[in-house]
């Protein structure tokens, strides 16, 4: 703790900087949270009056219509909350694992194969085989149709985050911590588990973060491989009405397509909420990962 | 025979890192490799055959280099690759050295939980869809209802037809993928921060080094080879540009095309049509095709400064 | 090291080809397994029943399942066959039929339309199994029961690949007025037709209420000229009384330069919302109602319907013919997956639910007593568990055959069938441009037309100005030679057909 105080004392900054940073900090902070606040309003505002007078941050009446006719689902809306915690959860832990081992392996300068690897992970970033081919790797092979899997595992690797990871191991683990883990006779994954991992925590929280994010907000997987209702994560059950109101939008000259089926939905109102639904939650989440990109001097505290 | 058993006795040497990569690796096995033979379609005129996916490939008639001649046929061939390029090439930059400034102006601020009510604070508009950009992007810039134009006109100016002068467009685009992008880009430089041994800028501080020389001489050496790395895989993905932001925010404005036209939004367009997926197959092939001879050579010229910094 | 490297690429590429192997066998072993099931069904209808699966367009229903298996029943009686249906919502429904056909995943009968998941694209792809003897044999109640017209204008390359719905046949466009402003300010509409006539009113409205946008024009507007397009928005046509058939730049011709001359006319008037050109869809205006006139095509009682989904009274006037087109003819199918296991059964199923009304009906409305009431031979009424089972009527087969609802004028049929007597077929109908020797310049062209396309048809753009450029560059991308592929292949349709 002592420490922490001391390493406070020599990153302090003088007075008027402090002041200018946290101006510039603010500034671009508001340019970001703005339009999320302008979309929330939106949500809650009535259709008509949109429009009518078009997007306003105080409109004259305000209105839940879209969230009553996004809660119609029910208790469709609650299992799609659930199938995605469960594979925002599981899904980061697997990526966390593979990518790590993978990236730390390749950060070794002991290894023979290094190259080998990071040249073959990198490739993938650039060429893949289109979607044709992996839905029938996915499904045919694998046998991922209708399975929470599908939702899992085509995104547990990424090699943009293997290329980020190694760089954090590379530059954050001094050579000497492994030498003196093998010299205490540990094994390889035992220096990795003990000695390794607790210096690259913030890089970790990265991935985790990265990898927590792109779970949450994948709909397309689901698109893909899922057809059962009881599967369908949140992001895709809202990403599915808002592609259909737009191709039914677009399609509205079409007589084949009948006047109705558009009637009663709060088009631009319902389109906000979704965002506030969508998105709420894992804003709340986000602190959990926050304290490693932030508050880390303990992290300093902790290798002293 | 010789070789093999040296081989082994490298496999051997290796085995627990091996084992390491090994999980990894299925996957990139299963999900990247196996995947790739369907590059064999931008060479094909792709019809389905009734026994299954192969059996589609193998009948399917070669057609050469067909399927790329569309995107070489006119002179929008030369003004998608120029928006393409130059757009990414400020991107990378301008995103580089925001990203960086940003991560140290937070790392900064003496109040940590200030920072970090700033940093989930511009965190969010990654959470938003082109589409809704799109949406709020149109509610500033609408002819008649748009904030700008109002304000413009309490000011006694003209309103401004934004959505078909293409004059201001590359200044749009920018300011909206850097807002956009900037809080997601810093997260990895404020963890990068975070990593730095905090005994260095002890001994700096002993030394009598003042802010800006800790800065100059400490964090941004420490954040140099990811810096290089990120630049490196951003240079492999250059001729791929952002669907959504060239599409949804300049509300496909046909005017506008001269300076929102890149290599996606025209595929996208000239395949809506005829839908051949050998073509856009081969769209693809040819972006991951450039980037990759891009990122060799960049990393080979990286790896003639600082073997460490480079990819592989 | 490199010979090492040399090494473990050969050894991933055995693994490689080794699963490679496997997933063939696996999708082989597959194939013959369902494959040899067959045989004993083509026979007769007794054995096993046949499990029909059946992709179609629409917002998922939670009673799916639970009434494909009432279906099922039905038709396990009638034809030996089971159902099981999925939904795929609208948005979704292009991208992954695209998947599921180009993955040869097993289906058997699947929607389609040339507005999602393009029947004639598709069909010339080799997605869709021909059915010309099929319709012969197990079909034969479609063919007896349809209006010939269908069947004859959805061949492809002079096969039949897909059952049209029995619906509206012809397309015809109209004016909408909103009928508010129509008599707040007494105006009289029986003498409009062509895009000069609205001219009077317009100008009558633009005075009278300086808040109502007097013609509603979004990006997707094309003013009505007298010719048949060869693809949908894309400027190749043929005029609609040519007995030569020969096909023009649409852009070049008087009538497209008159209308938009006067569509420019009408935007600098201030007629036409400033930015129609990016203007998504008219749905906003509509929920106001702050319009006077738009452009749509109709079908019978149409005015009601879109009066009920207003909430306002809307009126109507023809501006065009009732023309039967392809793209009309195809406004809703079935076809039957080229590699459907059991296509015999497949179309038996297709001819029930196209001429049995208890079928159709279970299938559109859900379960009788559950989602529905029936209260006579031809009515029905909604219960309120049909709020889980609501689907799409047009995209399920006839619909000549559905029960009426409460409210329902009693002549609806026969109303549409008086409608579909009435419509007379476009030059183009039964002839599909095949595109695939010039995807490239398609490609080309249609990047260099939606540049101009929507500034120019929305009247936003000088075509004084905009128009030499824009055909120009369609030039420069290649239409010469697209029109003369398309001439080429209308002129041997043209002698094959003996028109």
């Amino acid at each position: 703790m002592a420490s922490m105080t001391r390493s406070r004392d020599f990153h302090k900054l003088s007075l008027a900087w402090n002041v200018f940073f946290n101006l510039i900090a603010a500034i671009i902070a508001i340019a970001c949270v703005f339009p999320f606040l302008f979309v929330t309003i939106i949500s809650f505002t009535d259709e008509k009056t949109l429009a009518r007078n078009g997007y306003s941050l105080f409109p004259k009446k305000w209105s839940v219509d879209a969230y009553t006719y996004l809660f119609k689902a029910g208790d469709q809306l609650l299992r799609s909350y659930g199938v995605t915690i469960f594979v925002t959860a599981v899904g980061t832990v697997i990526s966390l694992v593979f990518i790590s081992l993978f990236a730390y392996a390749i950060s070794r300068k002991g290894f023979k194969y290094r190259n080998f690897f990071a040249f073959f992970a990198f490739f993938t970033m650039l060429f893949n085989g289109g979607l044709v081919p992996t839905y029938i790797v996915a499904t045919q092979l694998l046998g991922l149709q209708n399975s929470i899997w599908a939702l899992i595992l085509p995104m547990a690797v990424n090699a943009f985050y293997i290329m980020i990871m190694r760089t954090f191991f590379v530059t954050m683990i001094p050579d000497a911590i492994i030498e003196s883990g093998k010299i205490d006779g540990a094994s390889e994954l035992g220096i990795f588990l003990r000695l390794v991992l607790p210096l690259a925590l913030p890089g970790l929280a990265t991935i985790a973060l990265f990898s927590t994010l792109g779970y949450w907000n994948d709909w397309f997987n689901a698109l893909l491989y899922i057809d059962k209702p009881s599967l369908v994560p949140l992001q895709s059950m809202l990403m599915r009405i808002e592609n259909s109101m737009q191709f039914i939008l677009q399609n509205t000259n079409n007589p084949s397509l009948g006047v109705g089926i558009l009637q009663s939905m709060p088009q631009d109102t319902s389109r906000m909420a979704m965002v506030v639904l969508a998105t709420g939650p894992i804003v709340l989440a986000y602190p959990f990962f926050q304290r490693y990109f932030i508050q880390g001097l303990t992290v300093g505290a902790v290798k002293e | 025979m010789k070789a093999l058993g040296r081989f082994a006795k490298d496999i051997n040497r290796n085995k627990a890192l091996l084992l390491m990569v090994l999980p990894a690796t299925l996957w990139f096995l299963f999900f990247s490799y196996l995947p790739m033979i369907g590059t064999v379609i931008s060479f094909k005129e792709y019809r389905v055959s009734q026994d299954g996916f192969l059996a589609s490939i193998i009948n399917s008639k070669w057609v050469g280099f067909d399927n790329f001649k569309f995107l070489f046929s006119t002179e929008d061939a030369y003004v998608i690759t120029r928006n393409t390029l130059l757009y990414n090439a400020v991107f990378i930059i301008a995103g580089l050295v925001l990203a960086v400034a940003l991560a140290i102006v937070l790392s900064e601020i003496a109040n940590k939980r200030l920072a970090k009510w700033y940093q989930t604070g511009m965190f969010l508009p990654y959470f938003l869809s082109w589409v809704i950009v799109g949406y709020f992007v149109y509610s500033f810039l609408s002819f008649d209802r748009g904030m700008v134009n109002k304000i413009a006109a309490s000011f006694g100016a003209d309103p401004v037809q934004w959505y078909s002068d293409p004059k201001y467009w590359p200044l749009i685009l920018i300011v909206v993928f850097l807002w956009k992008s900037i809080g997601y880009n810093s997260v990895v430089y404020l963890a990068a921060i975070m990593g730095i041994d905090k005994s260095l800028y002890e001994a700096a501080m002993i030394d009598g080094a003042n802010k800006w020389q800790q800065i100059r001489n400490i964090t941004l050496p420490m954040l140099t080879p990811l810096m290089t790395i990120l630049t490196l895989l951003a240079v492999g993905r250059i001729f791929y540009a952002d669907f959504g932001l060239f599409y949804q925010v300049p509300r496909d404005s046909g005017t506008l095309y001269t300076v929102t036209n890149v290599i996606d939004t025209y595929v996208y367009r000239g395949l809506k049509t005829t839908g051949e997926i050998g073509m856009s197959t081969a769209a693809g092939l040819y972006q991951s095709f450039v980037g990759f001879v891009l990122v060799i050579t960049s990393n080979y010229v990286v790896r003639k400064f600082n073997k460490d910094n480079a990819l592989f | 090291m490199s010979n090492n490297r040399k090494k473990t690429t050969i050894t991933l590429a055995s693994v490689l080809a080794a699963s490679l192997a496997l997933s063939a066998c696996g999708s082989n072993n597959g194939g013959n397994a369902s494959g040899s099931s067959s045989p004993a069904e083509g026979n007769s209808s007794k054995g096993a029943p046949v499990e029909l699966s059946w992709y179609t367009i629409g917002t998922p229903q939670k009673d799916v399942d639970k009434v494909m298996q009432e279906v099922s029943k039905y038709t396990k009686e009638k034809i030996n066959a089971t159902v099981k249906m999925t939904m795929i919502d609208w948005g979704d429904y292009n991208q992954k039929m695209q998947v599921l056909t180009a993955s040869g995943t097993p289906m058997d009968i699947m929607f389609t339309a040339s507005w999602a998941f393009d029947y004639v694209q598709n069909a010339r792809k080799g997605a869709f199994k021909p059915i010309d003897d099929l319709l012969k044999k197990e079909g034969a109640g479609i063919v007896s029961t349809l209006d010939p017209a269908f069947l004859e204008g959805s061949k492809v390359d002079g096969h039949n690949y897909g059952i049209p719905a029995y619906k509206e046949l012809p397309s015809q466009e109209v004016w909408r007025f909103n009928k508010t402003i129509l008599d707040a300010d007494k105006l009289d509409i029986s003498n409009v037709r062509s895009l000069e006539s609205l001219e009077p009113l317009l100008k009558a409205v633009k005075e009278k209420n300086p808040d109502v946008v007097p013609f509603q024009v979004d990006k997707n507007y094309g003013p009505y000229v007298p010719y048949d397009y060869l693809i949908e928005k894309f400027p190749l046509a043929v005029k609609l009384d040519d007995t030569s058939y020969k096909v023009v730049n649409v852009l070049d011709t008087p009538e497209m330069k008159q209308a938009l001359k006067t569509m420019h006319k009408y935007y600098t008037a201030g007629y036409i919302p400033t930015e129609a050109a990016t203007t998504e869809s008219s749905s906003d205006v509509m929920v106001t109602g702050k319009w006077f006139a738009d452009k749509a095509t109709t079908q019978p009682f149409a005015d009601n319907l879109w009066s009920t989904s207003a909430g306002y009274p809307i009126v109507s006037t023809p501006l065009s013919d009732a023309l039967i087109y392809n793209w009309s003819v195809m406004g809703s199918m079935q076809a039957i997956s080229a590699n459907s296991k059991h296509p015999e059964k497949a179309m038996e199923f297709l001819n029930l639910l196209n001429t049995d009304p208890v079928l159709r009906n279970m299938v559109d409305s859900g379960i009788e007593g559950t989602h529905f009431k029936k209260i006579d031979d031809t009515h029905m009424e909604n219960l309120p568990e049909s709020k889980n089972y609501d689907m799409p009527t047009f995209s399920l087969g006839n619909i000549m055959l559905t029960y009426l609802n409460p409210g329902d004028p009693e002549n609806k049929w026969d109303e549409f069938k008086k409608y579909n007597a009435a419509g007379k077929p476009a030059v183009l109908l039964g002839f599909n441009f095949d595109m695939s020797k010039v995807s490239n310049e398609i490609a080309a062209i249609n990047n260099a037309k939606e540049a101009y396309w929507a500034p120019l048809m929305t009247g936003t753009v000088d075509p004084d100005k905009y128009l030499p450029k824009a055909i120009e560059k369609l030039k420069a991308a290649g239409l010469d030679k697209v029109m003369a592929e398309a001439q080429s292949q209308l002129d041997a349709w043209k002698a094959a057909n003996n028109k």
